[in-house]
């Protein structure tokens, strides 16, 4: 079984879920920690410690909203053999997860599809129409 | 193989909830199904894949599928197309 954990500033994680949700018309299996930097992290770290703890035997995908940012460095640690941590979250990438983790296929393709997928998920819309603005 | 091409006529073409919706029909069967936009080509059961298209109201798609059930699957997604996507009264 693979879960799926968001850590963003603020609440981003937790719009991004109501956005996925709203796309798929059904609830969806996924948690998200909210880091709140006008203090230390300390209780999104417990959160996202609990979390793990919670799931241990499970894979689990972690999202992050941004590299460099606090979230995404709180979970350095984290960075076990069942536990993968994917940088700059975005709806494209977030779908991919969503509709493919109860698929068969093993957990580090199926990361790697995740960031591909969230990668292909940005266009330059004059270049993907190949025409120039006027 | 079985193929059909047909016309989207909702208003918002294959968006993301309308995607959704298509690739999750597309899933409930073993058939292989694609649609074709233009010259390009998707797996309908990937949503991204579908979004991918970019494809809206007026233009012409056309579906592919291939397997055992090839015939309930091409009826079904072409109705859901017909019907658009239950999302216009």
């Amino acid at each position: 079984m693979i879960k799926g954990l968001i850590i963003t500033h603020g609440n981003l994680g937790k719009e991004l879920v109501a956005v996925a949700e709203g796309i798929l018309e059904e609830k969806v299996d996924i948690d998200c920690v909210s880091f709140d930097w006008r203090e230390d992290g300390t209780g999104a770290v417990n959160r996202v410690e609990h979390y793990l703890a919670q799931h241990r035997d499970s894979n689990i995908v972690i999202f992050t909203d941004m590299f460099g940012g606090s979230p995404t460095n709180i979970c350095y640690k984290f960075n076990r053999k069942n536990i993968e941590i994917i940088t700059g979250v975005n709806l494209p990438g977030l779908l991919k997860f969503l509709t493919y983790k109860d698929k068969d296929i093993p957990f580090k393709e199926f990361v790697k599809l995740i960031k591909k997928e969230a990668i292909e998920g940005i266009n330059i819309i004059s270049e993907f129409l190949g025409e120039k603005k006027k | 193989m079985i193929k059909e091409t047909i016309e989207i006529i909702n208003k918002l073409g294959l968006h993301a909830r309308a995607a959704a919706k298509l690739s999750h029909l597309a899933n409930s069967f073993n058939s292989d199904i694609h649609l074709t936009y233009n010259e390009d080509r998707v797996d309908a059961k990937s949503l991204l894949g579908i979004l991918a298209l970019a494809a809206s109201v007026g233009n012409k798609i056309t579906i592919e599928a291939n397997g055992k059930d090839e015939k309930k699957a091409l009826g079904e997604i072409v109705a859901l197309f017909k019907a658009k996507f239950n999302e216009e009264s």
